[in-house]
C-alpha cells in the first residue's frame, strides 16, 4: 500500500483562502504542491505536477471557469478533482468528473475531516465509511468508492 | 323579349296574384325588413319584386334592380367563400342563412344578414326564390371590436407575463450572487482569524480569537444551511445543531467528552437563525471549555446533552453537561454569557440556568411566534 503523502493543487483566486488552505492541507500530512488563480495556470499546474487531488473553486480569476477546469484535469490529465464552492447548487449533474464537493463556507475541521477521508479513499480506491459532514461525494464516485453499497447497507448511516 | 321585358312581365304577373286587399302582399311591401323575390324560371334568376326596405337598404331605385341578379351587391370585399355558398344553394334549392359584406349602389358597405328561400309551385318545381336582408353592421361591428379588444388585451397579458417572467429571473440571479457573496466572504472572515491566530503566541489571544471563529463559523453554518432548503424564509434548527456539534467536537479534540442529542425537527424564521445559532454556539462552546477541565477529569467520560422539543408555545432548546458544575468552573460569566444574554434579549427568548447534579443545566425557551404568553 503506497503510504506517500497525497500531492495537492489548490485553484482558487482568494489568496488568502488559499494561503489558509494550503496550512490545512499540510496539517492533514497531504503536500500542497501549488496555487493556482486562473483557469490557465491551473491546467498547465496540472498537467506538469500531476497532483493526487485538486482542490478546485468554481469562480476564479477569468470568471466561473472552475467547472472547466475540472473536466480538463479528469478528462485530459487523468486526475482527480474535488470542488470547494459557494454555489454547490450550480454544479453540474455529473460533476464535471469531480470526485466531490465540500460547500463554503467550510470549517476548519470540516476541510481536515474531508482530507483525511479522501486521502484513504484514493489509497485504497474504496470508502471507509460515508462521507463526513460537509463532503458530498458525486455519483460516480459514490458508485466507485462503494459509498452508495455502504449507505443500502446501511440506511440510517447518514 | 328582352330580360328585362320578361321580369316586368313577371312582376306585373305576381302584382296580379297578390294586389289591394292581400294583406301578406301589403305586409311584405310594408315591412321595415328589405325583401326581394327572383323569378327561378328566367335564366340567372333575376329579381321581380323588391320592397321599399331594400331599395332604402341600398340605395338603388326600382327600376334599377328589377330584372337584374342579385350579384350587383357584391363587392371587392365581398367573401368568395360566401358567395360559392349562396351558389349552391340556389343551384340545390336549399334554403341557407348567411352574413355577407354587401355595397350599397354609393359603394359603402354593410354586414347582411341574409335569409335565402326557395318557393315551390303546387307541382313541387322552384319557381321563385324569397330572399330577407337584415343590416347587422352594428353588431358585426361590436364583434370585431371585441375581437380587436380581447387581442390587445391578450398581447398585453403575454407581455406583462414576459416581463414578470424576467425580473424573477433576475431576482433569482441576483439572490444566488449575494449568498454567493456573503459565503464567500465569511470563509474571507474565518480564513483571516485563521491566519492571525497562526501567528501569535499569547494563549489568551488564541482563546480570543478561537471564540471569535467559533462564533463566526456559526453564522457561516446558517447560511450554508439557509440556502440548501429550498424554502429560504425558514430554518432547520436540529439540522445546523448536527452540523455545529460536529465541527465544535471536531475542533475541540477532547475524546473524553461525549456528545448526545435528542433532536425534534423545529423551523424558525431565517431572521431568527443567525441570533438563535450564536446562543446555542455560545452555550455549547461554554460546556466543552468550562465544564470538563482536563486535570478534574480522572479518566472519566464527561457528557453534554442537546435537546430541542417544542412544549406549547415555545421551543425548549436545552444544554446539559455533566461536568463540574458554575460554582467550579473558571467561566465567570465572561463576553460568551453577555452575548447569550443580549440575544436572549433581542429574541425575547427566557434562559434559565440550574444545578444539574453533577453539571449544569441551560434552557432556553423561544416562544414560537415571536412572544412569551
Amino acid at each position: 500500500m503506497d503510504e506517500r503523502p497525497l500531492d495537492v493543487l489548490i485553484v482558487e483566486d482568494e489568496v488568502l483562502l488559499a494561503t489558509e488552505l494550503e496550512f490545512l492541507v499540510g496539517e492533514v500530512g497531504c503536500n500542497a504542491v501549488g496555487l493556482a488563480m486562473s483557469s490557465d495556470e491551473a491546467v498547465a499546474m496540472a498537467n506538469d505536477l500531476r497532483p493526487d487531488l485538486a482542490l478546485v473553486d468554481v469562480h476564479l480569476r477569468d470568471g466561473p471557469t472552475g467547472v472547466e477546469v475540472v473536466r480538463k484535469i479528469h478528462d485530459d490529465c487523468g486526475g482527480v478533482a474535488l470542488f470547494m464552492t459557494a454555489n454547490v447548487k450550480r454544479l453540474p449533474d455529473d460533476f464535471a468528473g469531480a470526485c466531490g464537493v465540500i460547500g463554503k463556507p467550510y470549517s476548519e475541521h470540516g476541510v481536515k475531516t474531508a482530507l483525511a477521508y479522501l486521502t484513504i479513499c484514493l489509497r485504497e480506491g474504496r470508502a471507509p465509511s460515508p462521507p463526513p459532514i460537509g463532503l458530498e461525494l458525486s455519483p460516480a464516485y459514490a458508485e466507485r468508492w462503494g459509498v452508495t453499497a455502504l449507505l443500502r447497507a446501511v440506511p440510517h448511516a447518514v | 323579349m328582352t330580360d328585362t321585358l320578361r321580369s316586368e312581365r313577371a312582376a306585373e304577373e305576381l302584382a296580379a296574384e297578390h294586389g289591394v286587399g292581400d294583406p301578406f302582399a301589403a305586409a311584405i311591401r310594408a315591412t321595415r325588413m328589405a325583401m326581394v323575390v327572383t323569378d327561378a324560371s328566367q335564366a340567372d334568376n333575376p329579381i321581380i319584386f323588391a320592397n321599399d326596405a331594400f331599395l332604402a337598404l341600398t340605395g338603388y331605385r326600382r327600376d334599377e334592380v328589377i330584372g337584374r341578379n342579385c350579384r350587383f351587391l357584391q363587392g371587392p370585399d365581398t367573401d368568395p367563400a360566401s358567395i360559392e355558398a349562396m351558389r349552391r344553394a340556389v343551384a340545390d334549392g336549399q334554403d341557407m342563412a348567411i352574413d355577407i359584406l354587401n355595397y350599397r349602389k354609393d359603394g359603402t358597405t354593410f354586414w347582411n344578414a341574409l335569409y335565402l328561400s326557395p318557393v315551390r309551385s303546387k307541382a313541387g318545381e322552384i319557381v321563385y326564390f324569397f330572399g330577407s336582408q337584415l343590416n347587422i353592421s352594428d353588431r358585426k361591428r361590436a364583434e370585431l371590436e371585441l375581437g380587436d379588444t380581447r387581442e390587445r388585451l391578450e398581447a398585453a397579458v403575454e407581455a406583462r407575463t414576459a416581463d414578470l417572467t424576467q425580473a424573477l429571473q433576475q431576482k433569482t440571479a441576483l439572490l444566488h450572487e449575494v449568498d454567493h457573496r456573503v459565503k464567500n466572504n465569511l470563509q474571507l472572515i474565518s480564513s483571516l482569524l485563521l491566519l492571525q491566530n497562526r501567528r501569535v503566541t499569547d494563549p489568551a489571544v488564541k482563546s480570543h480569537l478561537r471564540g471569535m471563529l467559533e462564533r463566526v463559523s456559526a453564522i457561516a453554518t446558517v447560511h450554508r444551511r439557509l440556502f440548501q432548503s429550498e424554502d429560504v424564509e425558514r430554518f432547520d434548527v436540529a439540522a445546523f445543531v448536527r452540523d455545529l456539534v460536529s465541527d465544535m467536537m471536531g475542533g475541540a479534540r477532547r475524546d473524553d467528552i461525549k456528545v448526545r442529542l435528542d433532536l425534534e425537527r423545529v423551523d424558525i424564521a431565517a431572521s431568527k437563525a443567525a441570533p438563535l445559532a450564536l446562543v446555542i454556539s455560545e452555550l455549547f462552546s461554554n460546556a466543552l471549555r468550562h465544564a470538563f477541565p482536563p486535570e478534574a477529569m480522572a479518566g472519566r467520560t464527561g457528557e453534554v446533552f442537546v435537546g430541542i422539543t417544542r412544549q406549547d408555545a415555545d421551543f425548549r432548546i436545552e444544554i446539559t453537561d455533566n461536568g463540574v458544575g458554575v460554582e467550579n468552573s473558571a467561566s465567570s460569566g465572561g463576553f460568551g454569557l453577555t452575548i447569550v444574554q443580549l440575544l436572549c434579549q433581542q429574541l425575547k427568548a427566557r434562559p434559565q440556568t440550574t444545578p444539574a447534579d453533577p453539571g449544569t443545566r441551560v434552557v432556553v425557551y423561544l416562544p414560537v411566534n415571536g412572544v412569551h404568553h
